[in-house]
């Protein structure tokens, strides 16, 4: 089994942690809208602060963070030379139709100082929030389009139990991965072979889940789940003084981006 | 095939919160041909410890010999001497993937880059090994099937590559007593016909009984016994110290020690411990 996966739950007691989800997920929302909307150096600087602070706050392990980062590499290398070669501007240096100008640079840079920003911010959520928190958050937030007769509660229901099988398949493959390599299974070479000769494991892998639903759907039957009465919880979300003093700091914190423009 | 463990340490997520340590420092020496029975609780580092043994972990650090060759070196001999090692995880009808039964069992033959008439020689002499009978089974699904067949198709194509090291993780676990038997019995014939090394992890210390020869015991990713059969499974303390229970007539015969009668404790089989408690009280049996 690989270490923690990418971009998953980190578990922990700081601040963050203890944040409700809703409030959380709120100002991921709102953090992640910030970097488009402004242009300053000022600006920039002052939300790189804010967001290193909460890395520092959340106590997320820096190599974690880097191999999140990591995972954007690919995206963030293609961005960089589209925006470096189609900025149009002042040329720096011209290749036949090809120009590199000074515009370019900066956009480039930008952009993927941009991404980097939303990146880490999308994962501070992710790795200070239990994905059962991160549901059960969504449904509070989802929970007015009940009125238009979306089914939140049963996507909510859905969504759990898809989370809650992520490593329990995770775990299963590399077992399948393991068992077939002893019969000789080679997962290596080009791309198509590599496809076919995944076969061995995915074709167990279907088998193994759709029973593992079936039993579930039973057992869940056979306990009488329905998803129409309302069901009470184990924990309440409740927004306490810290949850509202976390929307007051980023509310002051889109207030003074706003008048550094 | 000489297997040979040297120093052996292996930690799981190593670096993070999920930290574990699964082997420390296990050392261990099995000679070709050896019948050898792995035993401990839950989590003691026996499945690892069999992964290692078919090459299938990278050591933390420490290595394991196969034939004198280090088994996780890159290249064609490491793989060669990997693929001569037959691991059967638990539940092994779980990885059976293909349309026909004969194409699962010539699954990993055909991996060993055989031509046709030898892959058909081997899936034949697989699936009679395992009690069944290639012309009728060969062509069905193996979804199809029942699970004590399935569980003998997934045995089967492990045969088939014809290792010279067997391992079985759990072979009888879920199957119905006759099955378990069957299969138990199959499990001696196989080691009697190919001379092959088998290394059995099971729960089940009176079948083990019959079967091994030598019994390795762990506890927390530590060996804490190793020796012959009859002097592991009737050392009582050390069978309660790792969390097994103490075969039945290992007990009897201690209760019968314990209450002043002059009976030998290692007899691990009901026959053998029946024997042994006639003759305490003198009588012969009846047919003995």
């Amino acid at each position: 089994m690989k270490a923690i996966p990418i971009g998953m739950y980190v578990p922990g007691d700081s601040i963050l942690h203890r944040l409700d989800p809703r409030v959380k997920m709120g100002v991921t929302l709102v953090l992640m809208t910030i970097p488009f909307a402004i242009h300053s150096p000022w600006s920039y600087l002052t939300l790189s602060a804010f967001i290193a602070t909460l890395v520092l706050l959340a106590g997320v392990p820096p190599r974690t963070l880097w191999r999140t980062l990591r995972t954007v590499f690919g995206i963030a290398f293609l961005m960089f030379f589209l925006y470096l070669f189609t900025t149009p501007g002042e040329p720096l240096l011209a290749v036949g139709p090809i120009a590199l100008t000074w515009q370019g640079v900066l956009a480039a840079g930008g952009q993927i100082y941009r991404l980097c920003l939303l990146v880490i911010t999308a994962s501070l959520l992710t790795f200070t929030t239990s994905p059962m928190q991160l549901t059960h958050g969504l449904e509070a937030m989802l929970s007015p389009l009940e009125r238009v007769r979306l089914p939140v509660r049963e996507l909510a229901m859905v969504l759990t139990i898809a989370l809650r099988f992520v490593p329990t398949l995770q775990e299963e493959i590399d077992k399948l991965a393991k068992a077939q390599r002893a019969r000789g299974a080679d997962f290596t070479g080009g791309p198509l072979r590599r496809a076919r000769n995944l076969v061995p494991i995915f074709v167990p892998i279907f088998v193994s889940a759709f029973r593992r639903a079936d039993e579930l759907a039973t057992a869940m039957d056979a306990r009488g789940f329905r998803s129409t009465p309302h069901r009470t919880r184990m924990r309440r979300l409740h927004l306490g003084y810290r949850d509202l003093l976390a929307m007051l700091i980023v509310l002051g914190l889109v207030l003074t981006l706003i008048g550094l423009g | 095939m000489h297997i040979r463990v040297e120093n052996l340490t292996h930690i799981y997520n190593q670096g993070t919160p999920l930290e574990r340590t699964a082997l420390h420092e296990v050392n261990l020496e099995i000679e070709a041909g050896e019948r050898i029975g792995l035993v401990g609780p839950t989590g003691s580092g026996k499945s690892t410890l069999v992964q290692h043994l078919a090459g299938l972990l990278q050591p933390t650090t420490g290595r394991v010999l196969l034939a004198g060759t280090p088994i996780h070196s890159k290249g064609a001999t490491a793989r060669s001497l990997r693929l001569q090692v037959g691991l059967a995880f638990q539940y092994p009808e779980d990885q059976i993937f293909e349309q026909s039964v004969f194409r699962e069992v010539a699954f990993g033959p055909r991996n060993l880059g055989l031509d046709e008439t030898e892959v058909k020689a081997r899936v034949h002499w697989a699936l009679e090994m395992v009690g069944l009978d290639p012309a009728r089974i060969g062509p069905r699904m193996p979804f199809t099937l029942s699970g004590g067949e399935r569980r003998r198709v997934a045995l089967a194509s492990i045969l088939a590559m014809r290792p010279r090291v067997l391992i079985l993780d759990e072979p009888t676990a879920g199957q119905d007593p006759q099955g378990r038997r069957a299969l138990w019995e199959k499990v001696g014939q196989w080691q009697q016909e190919t001379g092959m090394t088998l290394i059995i992890v099971s729960h089940a210390l009176e079948e083990l009984a019959r079967l091994v020869e030598r019994v390795i015991a762990l506890r927390a990713g530590r060996v804490v016994a190793d020796g012959p059969t009859r002097e592991v499974l009737s050392d009582a303390r050390l069978l309660r110290d790792i969390g097994l229970d103490v075969p039945e007539p290992v007990a009897l015969l201690q209760a019968l020690r314990q209450a002043g009668k002059d009976v030998r404790t290692d007899r691990l089989l009901p026959a053998e411990a029946a024997a042994e408690i006639a003759s305490a009280w003198g009588l012969r049996r009846a047919g003995a």
